[in-house]
């Protein structure tokens, strides 16, 4: 790189001199595949290959990403090898022959980073996902007899407090119905394995009642929702979650609705 | 011209140089020579701690079929439609999907003549899921001397909503189907589906299963 650069530096009038240097330039490169890597590889990605040396009798290597496929090479003590990717604990690599397979995250441990450092693999722990989070799930609940499908986005901002936006599809023998609801969820103890939640909330709710019935109209009512739950971590970013939720329905009728559903649903935090 | 050659003429002293230089580097590996020369033409590597996050993680995966989706008295038709998927470890996933198919008309509507139960829109029939899958038996295809595929077995269930004749019906799936990874981002899949729901189309309370069989492509990213 440092010749490169300081040749680079040199004025040349000549044409044929430039040529001269291109041409000492690709051998200089083709010489150096390492070198010519990193002078390629800038233009397009501003990164350097992730490369770790191997701090152990050896680690198997998998032909794919999971247990079952078969181990088809090992790398060993001080072999130096490229990170490419990782896919779930999976992590895909190539050795300095060129050879590419998967080894497991857990035998990250087992390797060292070319300053000496250990690579940081943390295990993610539900701490992890406590803060700044972004969550995304479904469940499945029961709303007064008629199937319930909920979808959730939500913004974990503290440790406690997340704000989240729903949207449930009901279906009924008698009606259909859609709820769109945005609500705050607070858990007061976010550490526990299975952290209880409330959740209060409000939307609107649209009502198909079924064509088949006798004549009843398409309506659209304003909803409250209060939510009492929790989330069961079950790995890694992957939660289970269970809830009761007591839907308010303002109706422009002279009474109002209450619904009670039950609901179990997965999460999934990013 | 000759100073040009005599340029050129350094210029491959110098990469031999640095060729030799850095071979012998990594013979003795880490042994701290201070020579001012390698300090020049030493590329300078940046040796750095490594992080996870530093590594793309490719768990996502979203991918396009096209299938045959028999409906229980309305016909066998075309299904085309889109999946989604978050791989959460090696054996779980899970997999939002959407698709979309025409029916025909019954044999009834067939053989009375005039009579139609359902209008042209009403026949169209959609669908939304969502599933957790389980991946199983592992392993690799060996299509030549040369030529290994990795491939796997799944089986998903699920629910969601089917929306046909006008209306929305709870629907149930499972389904199965063996996935042949053609690179490691590069998907194949042929799967099967059953979606079950009830309807009152007839008048009675009727369960169905619709099953539907598939061929798929997906991306991991």
């Amino acid at each position: 790189m440092t010749i490169f650069g300081a040749s680079q530096q040199q004025k040349h009038s000549r044409i044929s001199s430039l040529i001269g240097r291109l041409f000492a330039s690709c051998l200089l490169l083709a010489g150096q595949p390492v070198l010519a890597q990193g002078w390629f590889s800038n233009w397009f990605v501003a990164q350097e290959p992730l490369q770790v040396s191997v701090d152990e009798a050896f680690i198997n290597v998998y032909s794919g990403p999971g247990r079952g496929y078969p181990i088809f090479h090992v790398v060993e003590r001080e072999e130096i090898i490229t990170l490419l990717k990782s896919r779930t604990e999976w992590i895909k690599i190539k050795t300095r022959r060129g050879i590419v397979g998967w080894i497991k995250r857990d035998d990250m441990e087992f390797t060292l980073a070319l300053d000496g450092s250990k690579p940081e693999f943390p295990d993610s722990k539900q701490a992890d996902y406590l803060v700044d989070r972004f969550e995304m799930g479904a469940a499945y609940g029961d709303f007064a007899g008629a199937d319930s499908l909920t979808m959730n986005i939500g913004y974990r901002f503290t440790k406690n407090l997340s704000a989240e936006l729903r949207y449930a599809e009901n279906t009924g023998q008698f009606s259909d119905s859609q709820i769109i609801a945005g609500g705050i969820l607070f858990q007061p103890f976010p550490e526990l394995r299975a952290s209880p939640f409330l959740s209060i909330g409000g939307g609107t709710i649209n009502t198909y009642p079924s064509s088949t019935l006798v004549q009843t109209e398409d309506r659209e009512d304003n909803l409250l929702q209060a939510s009492l739950g929790t989330y069961v971590h079950i790995t890694g970013r992957f939660f289970l979650r269970v809830e009761y939720t007591n839907h308010y329905i303002i109706t422009s009728r002279n009474t109002n609705d209450e619904v009670n559903e039950w609901k179990v649903g997965f999460n999934v935090f990013f | 011209m000759e100073s040009w050659i005599q340029r050129l003429f350094l210029s491959a002293l110098l990469l031999g140089l640095t060729g030799i230089n850095s071979s012998a580097y990594a013979q003795d590996d880490g042994s701290s020579d201070d020579d001012e020369l390698e300090q020049i033409i030493t590329p300078d590597i940046k040796r750095r701690t490594i992080k996870e996050d530093d590594l793309d993680s490719e768990n996502f995966e979203m991918g396009i079929f096209y299938g045959l989706l028999s409906v229980e008295d309305f016909g066998t038709n075309d299904v085309v439609g889109i999946t989604f998927a978050y791989h959460i470890t090696e054996d779980f996933f899970v997999e939002a999907a959407y698709g979309m198919s025409k029916t025909e008309k019954t044999s009834y509507e067939l053989l009375s003549g005039g009579v139609e139960l359902l209008t042209d829109d009403e026949r169209d029939l959609s669908y939304y899921n969502i599933s957790l899958g389980y991946n199983f038996l592992h392993g690799q295809v060996f299509i030549s001397d040369k030529w290994t595929f990795n491939n796997h077995f799944y089986i998903v269930a699920g629910a969601g909503n089917t929306d046909f004749a006008a209306k929305d019906y709870f629907t149930t799936n499972f389904g199965a189907g063996l996935r042949f990874y053609t690179t490691d981002w590069l998907a194949l899949d042929l799967s099967m589906r059953g979606h079950s729901f009830t309807h009152e189309l007839f008048g009675e309370s009727k369960t169905i299963t619709n099953l539907e069989s598939r061929l798929g492509l997906s991306l991991f990213f």
